[in-house]
């Protein structure tokens, strides 16, 4: 009988910690429609905006969920999106082909991530040294195409008729929902996602039963560049062009969609892959709120700091409950 | 007189949970108190309240005549009441001086620095003063085994010569002369007229060291013992609220085992711990390996199951397989219970079933690859069950489980996905006698199954009693092998441990 109400009292609880970032990102929908329409700003074209911007997010910081589960990160994959897309864009224009132009960028994409995680893992390079390596490199490689192709336009691009009759939401949503279902499968129902988890919780201890660490660290590298190939993907269907400044904030963005998501950064057994949708929307929205009501007034950049406080309060609050579990006994 | 310290109504819950339920303690000047109970009784959580790691509900406490309302351990600490607590009590990314006076580090800032060396001479002076010899400040936590460890904790304790020092099943960790630096701790606690609360499984070490006796039984306290009052039947008794009368170790005294080789250890050298090793291991029999903490046997644990790799030598199974890492071991049916449970056994803050279910993958997955709830549940359940787990339900965190429930869990995961090959390292520790008879029936059984069993203990009764085959190790070297026989005698054993 007291057992299960405990039972009860527990399920509770997580439900409650799975509907606070829905019911989080549901008000900040709300506040949206009113900042927009108090602003009298079409409201159709900033859902357009964030749409857009947040599938792009939401795919990439999926695929990064693998990472964070590990309890470890990777800023770098912003950087891995600009430059697959680019590298994507060059390989169009030199075949007309979209089919290679896709398997180019989803390549491109996995080997970088593969090329960090065997850094990190096998060369034991310390991850925040890799990443921000990887960061640093890959923009640069990026920029420098960028901008010797482009010339004075700032950019370069494919014709945008090509993706044109992807451009719509019933496919980018598809898309979002195929790939999210997949890394829910494999997240939740495969050996490889209990595995990873469990090793985000105590890798001493996963080692010890058996589980290969290296092997599962590129396996989450591997599937992180399978998010940041479709984000590269998503980012020229909406725009068919790159800049060197494309995709350039994901990396952090990540970081701080997963947290509002309800993920502790720490990783382990309550890693979510809906932290990244919900969080990846949700961050979206509050930054174009931010944007709205802040930068049109006054200086720029209090938005960012803005966003920085809230991050840091959701880290608070859910490391405290994490930690008052944590009784030697 | 008046007691030290008194403790009444206590009563302390989690969620359903009555880990307390109106408990009344109190300590007196010059006494040592034994607390005892089963898994999940409240020892922990009573003692706890006390050193101020926790809250209680309700109730209140005196300490030296004043309202006792710690704030935190480090708080009760300052004040008087130290405890060492029964799992890893020191952080061990930092080094051992930092550890003793972590809460303190002010003391030895010069200009806004810190004087390591002032830091390190201090901390050794604390080592020393408990007689802990070869252990300095300046070591990385990370570089000593689990009994060092508690010896720093202990020495961070007594260093700041507490009123009432509470030792929480701290001697399981301990080998023989961890366990006599602590005894000559709490002797002179007792001589000068302090006071230590003592917590332990082990009946005849808590009547050896302990005046007095509080039995608890689910959060309740069932009644005192007086030194005179002593006796193992009635104390056992009481705890367990029914009879379970003398030995619980294996009845026959004949050794035995089947012809098969199931895994074989050839000249093993690592570093000083193994100094040329052989071993086989027949399946169908109990190897208990016995010795001094550092003797050496801890390391071969690690190295039959691939976890720590030898400079030379090699662990080959019955097929000829040489075990080179955890997933060659796990894959020919060894299993493996560490003995720094919290860290190397169990992730803490993840559910009793992921616990079981990492190891067991294979026995329920759907074609290798996938794993659903359908299959997994019961698996689960079922190791729950049989190894009967104090706890709400499959998906409570194994941090809030009591020291002896986290090992049974511990238990189930290696049992779970049928180990042919056992690799136990200190498997009772903790443990409550209950847990402990269930346990060596088990090992009994699965002997009897056919299966490989091989016992690193720092307990000599229980290595008696249950291997076919006893080996003593020191310094890294096989000193001598008894086989099973009702004439053993442990005064004979131990001459070759020291
Ligand atoms: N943080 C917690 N959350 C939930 N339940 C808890 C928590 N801490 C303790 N409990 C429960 O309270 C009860 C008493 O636990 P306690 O640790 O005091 O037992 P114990 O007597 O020390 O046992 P052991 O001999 O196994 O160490 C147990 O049922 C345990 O599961
Ligand atoms: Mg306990």
């Amino acid at each position: 009988m007291a057992q299960t109400k405990l039972t009860k009292k527990n399920r509770l609880r997580e439900l409650l910690v799975t509907l606070l970032p829905i019911a989080a990102l549901l008000i900040l929908f709300g506040v949206l429609c009113m900042v927009v329409s108090s602003r009298g700003y079409r409201l159709d074209m900033y859902l357009r905006i964030i749409f857009n911007e947040g599938v792009v997010l939401a795919v990439v910081a999926t695929g990064a969920i693998f990472i964070y589960s590990l309890g470890s990160f990777d800023i770098s994959l912003g950087a891995s999106t600009l430059f697959s897309a680019t590298i994507g864009v060059l390989v169009y224009n030199s075949t007309q082909s979209l089919p290679l132009m896709i398997l180019t960028i989803f390549g491109v994409a996995v080997g970088c991530s593969l090329l960090s995680s065997v850094l990190a893992s096998v060369f034991h390079i310390p991850v925040f040294v890799t990443t921000v390596a990887m960061m640093s490199v890959l923009s640069a490689v990026a920029a420098q195409i960028i901008t010797t192709k482009g010339g004075a336009l700032g950019g370069i691009g494919i014709p945008a008729a090509v993706v044109e009759p992807l451009d719509n939401l019933p496919f980018k949503l598809a898309v979002l929902a195929v790939f999210a279902v997949l890394c829910v499968f494999v997240f939740n129902f495969t050996k490889i996602g209990r595995r990873l988890k469990f090793l985000g919780s105590n890798p001493v201890c996963a080692k010890l039963s058996g589980i290969k660490v290296n092997v599962y660290a590129i396996i989450a590298f591997v599937m992180a560049g399978l998010g940041v190939g479709l984000g590269a993907f998503l980012t020229l269907v909406y725009t068919p062009s790159v800049t060197p400044t494309t995709a350039g904030s994901i990396g952090m963005n990540i970081l701080v969609a997963i947290v509002f998501g309800g993920m502790p950064i720490s990783g382990g057994s309550r890693s979510r892959i809906y932290a990244a949708i919900v969080g990846g929307f949700s961050y979206i929205l509050l930054n174009n709120i931010l944007k709205i009501v802040i930068d049109s007034g006054a200086g720029y950049g209090i938005s960012q700091i803005v966003s920085a406080v809230f991050f840091l309060a959701v880290v608070y609050v859910t490391s405290m409950n994490y930690r008052t579990k944590l009784l030697p006994r | 007189m008046e007691p030290i310290l008194e403790m009444k109504h206590i009563r302390k819950t989690f969620s359903s949970t009555v880990a307390l339920g109106d408990v009344s303690l109190e300590v007196w000047p010059g006494e040592v108190r034994g607390l005892i109970g089963e898994n999940g009784s409240g020892k922990s959580t009573i003692s706890s309240i006390a050193a101020g790691m926790q809250k209680a509900d309700s109730g209140e406490m005196v300490f030296q005549g004043k309202p006792w309302n710690p704030k935190s351990m480090i708080d009760a600490l300052q004040h008087g009441v130290g405890m060492i607590v029964q799992e890893s009590g020191t952080i061990s990314g930092v080094t051992v001086a930092e550890n003793i006076f972590l809460a303190e580090l002010g003391q030895f800032k010069k200009l806004g620095i810190i004087d390591r060396r002032a830091m390190n001479k201090k901390a050794d002076e604390a080592l020393r003063a408990i007689g802990v010899n070869d252990v300095h400040g300046s070591t990385p936590l990370a570089a000593l085994d689990f009994q060092t460890r508690k010896l720093v904790e202990i020495a961070k304790v007594v260093m700041k010569q507490p009123r009432i020092l509470v030792v929480d099943e701290t001697t399981t960790a301990l080998s023989q002369n961890g366990r006599d630096i602590l005894y000559d701790i709490i002797k002179r606690f007792r001589k000068e007229g302090k006071a230590v609360l003592f917590i332990s499984h082990d009946l005849e070490e808590i009547m050896e060291v302990c005046d007095t006796l509080t039995v608890l039984r689910d959060g309740a306290r069932i009644r005192d013992f007086r030194k005179e009052e002593f006796d193992p039947d009635a104390i056992r008794t009481s705890m367990i609220g029914r009879e379970l009368q003398g030995d619980y170790y294996r009845g026959d005294f004949t050794p035995s085992r089947l012809d098969e080789v199931a895994l074989r250890a050839e000249h093993l050298r690592s570093g000083d711990a193994l100094k040329d090793v052989s071993i086989d291991f027949h399946r169908g029999e109990i190897v208990g390996i016995g010795g001094l903490s550092h003797c050496g046997m801890h390391t071969l644990g690690k190295i039959l199951f691939g976890a720590e790799h030898p400079e030379a030598g090699s662990v080959t199974t019955a097929d000829g397989t040489k075990i080179t890492n955890e997933t060659a071991a796990m894959k020919h049916g060894i299993g493996y219970v560490a003995k720094d449970r919290d860290v190397e056994s169990l992730a803490l803050n993840t559910s009793i079933r992921d616990n079981i279910a990492i190891a067991g993958m294979e026995r329920y997955a759907i074609g290798n690859f996938l794993v659903t709830g359908l299959k997994e549940r019961p698996y689960v359940d079922a190791q729950i069950k049989s190894l009967s787990v104090k706890c709400s339900d499959r998906d409570q965190l194994v941090s809030q489980l009591s020291g002896g429930n986290k090992q049974r869990v511990v238990f189930g995961k290696w049992i779970g996905r049928g180990s042919e090959i056992l690799i136990l390292d200190c498997p009772t520790r903790g443990v409550d006698i209950g847990v402990k008879k269930a346990m060596y029936e088990l090992m009994d059984q699965l002997k009897r199954e056919g299966k490989a069993i091989i016992m690193i203990s720092e307990e000599l009764p229980e290595l008696m009693g249950m291997a076919d085959r006893l080996i003593i190790m020191k310094d890294g070297v096989i000193m001598k092998e008894f086989a099973r026989s009702r004439e053993l005698s442990d005064a004979e054993i131990i001459k070759y441990m020291i």
